[in-house]
């Protein structure tokens, strides 16, 4: 249950872009978390309300936007989803696969005035 | 009426600390100061391997102790008997420690005459290793109770450190722990990891540990 404390950095980093940005008012926070980081987009969520708790983001909407987990295929060169190839090439079952996206943690967007 | 607009940002969230943690990282440098973040799970054997590393270099360098946990200061209280400088640092209940906090940590401890700090993070396997401290040098400490399935199971720390110490090797006997298999896992991960296998209590293997480390810190202290 790490989600909270690393909250806790998205909202220090958020503050800062509203304050550099001169936002004034916050209405959501986007998010996106890549299928094959070690973060849970549940937790994420379900922790929100703590982490925000007394910041400029108390009372903010926020929005998880998944990105897949996708590889390259190193046989067959094509792009295929690992979730759901679990961990081999849906097109020629190869597990010799290169990872192109899914681990990341991105702070998207705020949707402001 | 507001109006509301969309205003990208398109950060990663570990960015800020990365940035944080190499501007000390820079500072440590130029200050030669050697930080060794160590990090292992709970009960790993980390006071016990710092007290022999300690004994071990004493001597040669002048060493500094951050303590990190969510309370308490047993450990803290273990390595003052060393006679080094320590501090504990309470995270209140955060699960690891950042950059920010590693440099408020030794501002308290002032790094003037010390050539090696070992923070000791949070005892927890999956956080510490997605915060980059602004170390010169991570570690980690497997114990053999733990199994040698850990790097199956958490696959980031494994990647994330330089040196991996398997502790406790002298009760190998009871637990059903292969060695060679903990090792080949770990480097398929990370096939730059050096492997130390100890026991923090006899006393095997903490000369090779310590000699990786002297060597470590003359080069970063040079």
């Amino acid at each position: 249950m790490h989600e909270l404390g690393i909250l806790v950095e998205v909202v220090k980093t958020v503050e800062d872009f509203a304050r550099k940005n001169n936002l004034e008012k916050i209405d959501t926070l986007v998010l996106q978390i890549g299928e094959l980081s070690e973060i849970v987009p549940q937790y994420i969520k379900e922790c929100y309300p703590a982490a925000v708790d007394g910041t400029m983001l108390d009372g903010t909407n926020l929005r998880v936007d998944i990105l897949p987990g996708n590889g390259i295929c190193q046989k067959c060169n094509k792009v295929f989803n690992i979730i759901e190839g679990k961990g081999k090439c849906t097109h020629c079952k190869s597990r010799k696969f290169e990872v192109i996206s899914g681990h990341e943690f991105m702070i998207k967007e705020v949707i402001a005035c | 009426m507001d109006s509301f607009k969309v205003f990208e940002i398109k950060k990663s969230v570990y960015e800020n600390n990365d940035a944080q943690a190499s501007l000390l990282r820079t500072k440590l440098k130029e200050d030669k100061v050697f930080l060794l973040n160590l990090m292992s799970s709970p009960g790993s054997g980390k006071t016990t391997t710092l007290v022999k590393t300690i004994e071990a270099l004493k001597d040669e360098f002048s060493i500094g102790i951050i303590e990190a946990d969510i309370d308490s200061d047993v450990d803290a209280t273990t390595i003052s008997k060393t006679g080094v400088k320590v501090i504990q640092l309470h995270t209140g209940g955060m699960c690891h420690l950042n950059a920010d906090m590693t440099r408020q940590g030794l501002e308290e401890i002032e790094t003037d005459g010390l050539d090696f700090v070992v923070l000791e993070n949070v005892g927890n396997l999956i956080c510490p290793a997605e915060f980059d401290t602004g170390a010169a040098k991570n570690a980690m400490i497997l114990s053999v109770p733990e199994g040698d399935d850990k790097p199956l199971k958490y696959p980031g720390i494994f990647r994330a450190v330089d040196v991996l110490i398997i502790n406790k090797i002298d009760a190998a006997e009871y637990f059903d722990f292969d060695l060679e298999a903990a090792t080949q896992r770990a480097k398929k991960l990370n096939p730059n990891i050096k492997v130390f296998p100890i026991s923090a209590k006899t006393g095997e293997g903490v000369e090779a540990w310590a000699d990786w480390l002297r060597e470590e810190i003359k080069i970063w202290n040079k």
